[in-house]
């Protein structure tokens, strides 16, 4: 996958701009597309590995592009470029195999990370992870195969290698309620806020989860 | 060219300053976020500008958070008020540990208490008037001004 371009897809030029040039010291292939028409066609001529989707772009909307890209190409991996404020789509997107979100702004090293992160995570070794980032990393992996029990385990795993992580708690709180599990996710999320009260993915997640409104969406970043 | 790492620098502010700098640092390669509290404010900002807008006011803490301050190298505070600006400079500085930190002060009277505070001020007051005063020195006055 290191040798796999990678798509950046956003309306906005400077977005776009940014993000070419925070990735240039990887020495990835990149490319753009300024809308989801133009990603889906780019699809067709490239390899890509992973695409880079900002969620808010006018025309065919994030969402979409994600659903068709889930469906078309499922082994392709992407990264959720979302905005403050902007409705959290992150259960449904991790349906479609999407784990990895980074808010705007962001600075070059932040992406850099997760691009690297998201990359190494390809050839990440079963047999030798054992420690809590790695199983963390697997179980991502996993989402990204849309293989949620395996996830699961992977997740529950880190937790018992060290349960003081409320990002672990907050994922498993996720797939629980993917699965329909909602008391069960419930406890997670409530567990992953005692472990650090400011943690804002699992507290959102609490409050969409616990009132009662008619749209909802998982908070994973 | 400032320097040849690329640095991640905040400016909070889009006013002629904040704006002129935004469009130079963006334009030398460095990765900008801009914040101000109007949204027209950033019309001020090039058809080149490659960096970050947040509207919103930065004295609210909820607001500074989202633009990440502990991810920059640079922060620069160039609103109208000086308060504002010092405000914004000594959260960044104490809390969010900046390696530097920049704020115009209109008032030469508190640059001061915020350099010792590890703030870099620049104040267009005592700048301005230091310029005067050397061309004052350059050319004696000779004769009266014609009538």
């Amino acid at each position: 996958m290191e040798s796999k371009p990678v798509l950046i897809v956003d309306d906005e030029k400077n977005i776009r701009l940014t993000l070419s040039q925070s990735l240039e010291p990887l020495g990835l292939e990149l490319d753009t597309a300024v809308n989801g028409e133009e990603a889906l066609a780019k699809l067709k001529e490239k390899n890509f590995g992973l695409i880079l989707l900002d969620l808010r772009m006018p025309g065919m909307d994030g969402m979409e592009v994600l659903r068709q890209v889930s469906r078309l190409r499922p082994d392709i991996r992407i990264i959720i470029i979302t905005a403050h404020g902007t409705v959290d789509s992150a259960v449904e997107a991790m349906k479609l195999g999407a784990v990895d979100f980074i808010q705007k702004p962001f600075s070059p090293t932040e992406i850099r990370d997760l691009v690297s992160r998201v990359i190494d995570r390809e050839k990440l070794d079963e047999q030798k992870a054992d420690d809590y980032h790695s199983s963390i990393e697997l179980a991502k992996r996993c989402i990204g195969d849309r293989n949620f029990d395996a996830a699961t385990e992977y997740v529950r795993k880190a937790i018992s290698l060290d349960p003081s992580y409320p990002e672990a708690f907050n994922l498993l709180g996720a797939l629980l309620e993917i699965r329909g599990s909602n008391l069960e996710a419930l406890k997670h999320y409530r567990a992953a806020i005692s472990l650090d009260p400011t943690y804002e993915p699992a507290r959102r997640n609490l409050h969409r989860a616990t009132s009662m409104e008619p749209k909802g969406t998982i908070t994973l970043e | 060219m400032l320097s040849n790492h690329r640095l991640h620098i905040i400016i909070v502010g889009c006013g002629r300053l904040g704006s002129y700098l935004a469009n130079k640092l963006s334009h030398d390669g460095h990765s900008v976020v801009v914040i101000d509290n109007d949204e027209s404010a950033f019309n001020a900002l090039s058809s080149e500008y490659s960096g970050f807008r947040v509207e919103g006011d930065v004295t609210e803490f909820a607001v500074l958070k989202e633009v990440k301050p502990d991810k920059a190298d640079v922060v620069i505070a160039t609103t109208r008020e000086d308060n504002v600006n010092l405000m914004v400079a000594q959260i960044a500085r104490r809390i969010f540990r900046v390696p530097r930190v920049m704020a115009r002060v209109f008032d030469p009277k508190r640059e001061e208490i915020y350099r010792d505070l590890g703030v870099e001020t620049i104040s267009p007051t005592s700048i301005a008037g230091d310029e005067f005063l050397k061309a004052l020195k350059k050319q004696p006055i000779i004769e009266k001004a014609e009538p």
